[in-house]
């Protein structure tokens, strides 16, 4: 099949996003475990719709491309390219602009009476292979009544068809419009509302902005959908331990659990297999179906509500047991920031102040390791660390000693 | 259904190159250069062939079009239950956009269905009345390109009187704040939103006047150990900063960064935090920084041993 700038399926594309955005020192034989031909035909679809932002670099085992973004920098999120790139047929692309043209003083027609205007008005300009039959016309009038373009309404025994009502004035929608189209999880929805004004405003810009969590919205979008109607789902998980798993997990959608320390999501949900609460990657989850709703879903709420309060991050351990960990750090008269960073940063447990020049942190949590990359951020000041896994501090002092071994310190 | 192609880059090219036909307008170099500017890369390729061909039966050979109307489309169901989730957001009310025409539609889901679980705890007060007030003059004052006369709380709670040209406004998800980015001659600066007490709209300033500067960017070159999933890890953690990483051999990466000037302590405590898996090779200074943290823990062990 010719090659063609616009994609069918976006699963392919998800995959090749991830890889190009957040590794990108991969060359195109690591790539693709079908054809190099594939592999060519994704990088130069992503070439083509993020150009500007797609960087290459020549090694010993080849020519590497990659994608490097200054998140602060961008205008808008150019992932949102990625789905702007849905293939279509020519009858498609047809219908479409026929049909909104005809309907767009506010008339009402037929399935039979649209076919025959298409004919009458426009068609017949044209010598065309495109040729619509009544039963193509209802099924894509179905699919824009389906999407709320356009609205049915019967008369009689007769089904007419006419533009859904729009009265949202998006102009002065424009500046929320641009802030959530990067600020919220589904920003994508936001970039196609931004695409319908003629300029797009430049007032916001963004720090600690992370993109890629755009190429999983399909994902998130169908998961919101199961949280807002409490249905359970059935999903595959193709993490890295198995990324060929074609295994259905059965559970119920709760949350959905944002880092916005790296930008990646979680479906928490409590797994019929396991009876207990458990999270999956959205960017591992591959396929994904709902099911039926579940009456008892505030039951499963409340256990979360219990389960969450010595939740440091998205591990439970070892059968939601506890460890407790104290940390005792020293700070200047003129460091008043360190006692507030604590206050701050702490997702749970509490802050005190023993004296004018140490702040200690108690946290009784499911799995102290968790903390361990955030106490490595106050090195310098860290007078006491203890924690009732043992394991943890060893870890941790551990680390220290290598770490101050790379740059010749004592190990 | 979000992957649609009425969303699509093609259907909006083509809706423009309509309008100019509709209106009589359209010539072969206007539509290249809308496909150019609008489109993809390769869609020069691909659109003004379908349409001359008649392949899309939606132009005349003489770039006419039996279309009536410049092409419109309302708002899709997904498009308006967006803008309706919006609307539970406490941040909607920084903005607060008229509400018509969603009287209908569903929100996507409710504001607490998402945990931001790492999210600093001190974020802006979005729902003040004052401070809202101070937001909506901000971004008046881009908007009519006006300069601002700001009074605001420096770190040592001294007040501050500035008069500046509003640049941007930076927000960081991860520390739920606003920052106020400057255009003026000299160097740009940025004044965080809540430390506002006062602002208002001043006189116009002029093309000459606004000269918002490039951020200053230093570079960061940094060994990478693959053990633990550091890889992953490191690369996702840094992934919003312009980077390039290669590979040294089995397990070892070599990263560069740029990071703003500014952010220096930030990113110091942020490579400290991958342990002995990050390795900074450049710059010197930047080590320094680390190896006098570093110091400084031991001793403190030490210390208290």
């Amino acid at each position: 099949m010719a090659y063609s700038e616009l994609v069918k399926n976006f699963e392919r594309i998800r995959d090749y996003l991830r890889q190009f955005y957040i590794y990108g020192f991969k060359s195109r034989t690591e790539y693709d475990k079908k054809s190099a031909r594939s592999y060519d035909n994704e990088r130069r679809r992503l070439e083509s719709w993020l150009g500007d932002y797609m960087r290459f670099r020549q090694t010993a085992d080849g020519k590497n491309v990659f994608l490097s973004v200054d998140s602060r920098s961008i205008p808008g999120n150019p992932l949102h390219q990625a789905f702007k790139a849905k293939s279509f047929t020519a009858g498609d692309v047809t219908f479409h602009f026929y049909v909104l043209d005809l309907l767009q003083s506010g008339e009402s027609y037929t399935a039979q009476q649209i076919l025959d205007l298409f004919w009458g008005k426009y068609l017949s300009c044209f010598e065309t292979s495109w040729e619509p039959d009544l039963s193509t016309v209802r099924k894509k009038l179905k699919e824009y009544v389906s999407l709320g373009i356009l609205r049915a309404e019967k008369k009689g025994r007769e089904l007419y068809f006419n533009r859904a009502e729009d009265r949202v004035p998006l102009e002065a929608w424009k500046e929320a419009a641009a802030f959530f189209s990067e600020a919220d999880p589904l920003g994508v929805v936001g970039s196609t509302v931004l695409d319908k004004l003629p300029e797009q405003p430049a007032c916001f810009r963004f720090k600690h902005h992370y993109i890629l969590h755009a190429a999983d919205s399909q994902i998130l979008l169908q998961l919101l959908t199961a949280i807002r109607e409490k249905r359970r789902i059935k999903l595959i998980n193709a993490g890295k331990r198995h990324p060929d798993s074609q295994y259905w997990h059965f559970v119920l959608p709760l949350r959905i659990y944002v880092s916005t320390q790296s930008g990646r999501q979680y479906l928490l949900c409590y797994h019929n297999r396991y009876h207990d609460l458990q999270f999956f990657r959205l960017d591992y989850i591959r396929q994904l179906e709902l099911l039926e709703e579940e009456t008892e879903y505030q039951t499963y709420l409340d256990d979360w509500e219990k389960f969450r309060s010595h939740l440091w991050g998205t591990s439970s351990g070892i059968g939601w047991n506890v460890d407790r960990l104290e940390m005792t750090v020293r700070f200047e008269d003129n460091e008043t920031y360190i006692p507030q960073r604590l206050e701050r940063e702490k997702r749970n447990g509490r802050v005190e102040l023993p004296d004018a020049n140490t702040a200690r942190y108690t946290v009784e949590t499911y799995d102290a390791s968790e903390l361990l990359p955030w106490l490595r951020t106050f090195i310098g000041r860290i007078e006491s660390l203890e924690c009732s896994d043992p394991a943890v501090v060893k870890r941790f002092y551990e680390d220290l000693e290598q770490t101050c071994a790379l740059y010749g310190g004592e190990s | 259904m979000l992957f649609s192609e009425v969303y699509g880059t093609y259907y909006n090219v083509l809706a423009e190159l309509l309008q100019h036909a509709v209106r009589g307008e359209l010539t072969r170099e206007k539509m290249q250069a809308v496909i150019r500017e609008k489109g993809f890369e390769e869609s020069i390729l691909t659109i003004p062939d379908a349409l001359e061909s008649g392949t899309w039966p939606l132009l005349n050979r003489d770039l006419t079009t039996p279309l009536e109307h410049a092409p419109t489309m309302p708002l899709t169901e997904l498009q308006k239950r967006w803008l309706k989730t919006l609307l539970q957001d406490p941040r909607i009310l920084l903005f607060d956009p008229p509400t018509d025409g969603l009287e209908d539609a569903e929100p996507l889901y409710d504001p607490d269905t998402f945990v931001y679980y790492d999210r600093y705890s001190d974020g802006d007060p979005f729902e003040d009345p004052a401070y809202r007030k101070r937001f909506r003059c901000i971004l008046s004052a881009m908007r009519h390109k006006r300069w601002l006369r700001v009074r605001f709380e420096g770190h040592n709670g001294r007040q501050h009187y500035w008069k500046c040209i509003p640049y941007q406004l930076e927000y960081s998800s991860k520390d739920d704040k606003f920052r106020l980015i400057t255009a003026n001659h000299r160097e740009s600066v940025s004044i965080n939103l809540a430390r506002i007490r006062e602002c208002f709209l001043l006189e116009p300033y002029t093309e000459e006047e606004y000269d918002p500067k490039p951020m200053k960017k230093r570079i960061l070159i940094m060994e990478l150990t693959d053990e633990r999933n550091a890889l992953e890890r490191v690369l996702l953690h840094f992934s919003h900063l312009e980077k390039e990483t290669e590979r040294l051999d089995g397990k070892r990466y070599k990263i560069t960064l740029y990071y703003e000037k500014e952010d220096e302590t930030e990113m110091l405590i942020r490579v400290l935090s991958f342990g002995p898996m990050l390795k900074v090779l450049y710059p010197d200074d930047f080590i320094k920084k680390l190896c006098r943290r570093l110091e400084k823990q031991k001793n403190l062990r030490t210390r208290t041993e």
